[in-house]
């Protein structure tokens, strides 16, 4: 398991297992629900490539390193409409960015900066493999005591989001990190603690 | 032997004693994880000598029957000949998409021409197996992850 800023995935390139870099990422899309990073647009390579009519889904991912996103060949590359209407995705991050962060007890805790993906990749192939939303990285209000600052706030299995406010539980503020080393750990505790009371 | 030990080593035909080229490179296949031809300086008939058709590669110099053997390689070694391919200063990628560094020295079997090793970072800060090489692209060499 790995943490990720998904702003650090965006640019990065899309590398066959050839050591061809055919695209790099322009932008992740979620699960309708928000939960999970489903697939990427991409972009040509080179200042002055624009978008791929292609994109690529997180199930044709090999592995998503801190440097590269692997891929087997480019045939896994797929039609961006089609992808999207098969994986139900929502879109762009721009959904999430600047959203306002509230917790349950209706405190703003600040506004969201960059979303923190969990990689994991049991198996070589990519096979059992998920991408999912764990946190935020949020710009904290005055309630979290560091006002300004960017702060790490985990999150639980499922969220509700509007577009305009994101609600996590009130407790989410007890597991605030600093840097993404020790916040997988944060969003165990966190997500342990949110079972054990309901 | 290292192929910049490897470099400049003097080609002579075994039948005339007469230097014919000079190393100047190496045509490495991602597959077969070995040196499938010898890129030549100064020959007269070509630019690649093929692995196949070498008789030696010394720890001085690399021996040939005689220098008809010297060519264009063929098509698969011309596939495999373009700077794309090139191992030595490219930028090393695992198959987990992470970086390991650049390609400073490449370590072959001088009896085989099998990729024992990848030499990384300048000062040899790394060693990558030979037998974890999977791909070797414009952009990338591609190697498998350690488990």
């Amino acid at each position: 398991m790995r943490l990720m800023r998904t702003s650090e995935i965006t640019k990065r390139p899309v590398v066959t297992m050839a050591g061809e870099d055919v695209a790099q990422v322009k932008d992740v899309v979620y699960a309708a629900d928000g939960g999970s990073v489903v697939a990427f647009t991409l972009a040509g390579r080179g200042v002055f490539a624009g978008p791929l009519k292609q994109g690529l889904s997180w199930g044709s991912v090999a592995a998503l390193g801190a440097d590269a996103v692997m891929i087997r060949d480019e045939t896994v590359l797929e039609p961006v409409k089609a992808m999207l209407s098969a994986s139900g995705g929502k879109g762009s991050s721009g959904d999430v960015l600047g959203s306002q962060v509230l917790s349950d007890a209706g405190i703003d805790l600040g506004v969201v900066r960059d979303v923190i993906v969990s990689v994991d990749m049991p198996g070589r192939s990519g096979a059992g493999s998920s991408c999912d939303v764990v946190g935020y990285e949020i710009e904290a209000s005055e309630a979290l005591g560091t006002q300004g600052e960017l702060v790490l706030i985990p999150l639980p299995d499922t969220i509700a989001a509007s577009g305009e406010h994101l609600m996590v539980p009130a407790s989410a503020k007890e597991f605030v990190g600093r840097d993404l080393a020790g916040f997988g750990a944060a969003i165990e505790a966190f997500r342990a603690q949110l079972e054990g009371t309901a | 032997m290292l192929f910049s030990k490897a470099n400049r080593h003097k080609v002579v035909s075994s039948s005339t004693a007469a230097t014919v080229a000079k190393v100047s490179g190496f045509v490495v296949d991602p597959v077969s994880r070995s040196v499938v031809a010898v890129r030549l300086k100064k020959a007269e008939k070509g630019e690649f000598l093929r692995w196949a058709d070498l008789v030696a590669f010394g720890a001085d110099a690399v021996t040939v029957t005689d220098d008809s053997v010297i060519g264009d390689g063929g098509p698969d070694v011309s596939a495999l000949a373009g700077k794309a391919h090139r191992v030595l200063g490219k930028r090393v990628l695992t198959s987990g998409g992470d970086e390991l560094g650049k390609v400073d020295d490449v370590d072959f079997d001088p009896e085989t021409g099998t990729i024992t090793s990848l030499v990384l970072g300048k000062g040899a800060t790394a060693e990558v197996a030979g037998d974890r090489l999977i791909g070797i692209g414009s952009y990338a060499v591609v190697v498998r992850e350690t488990p």
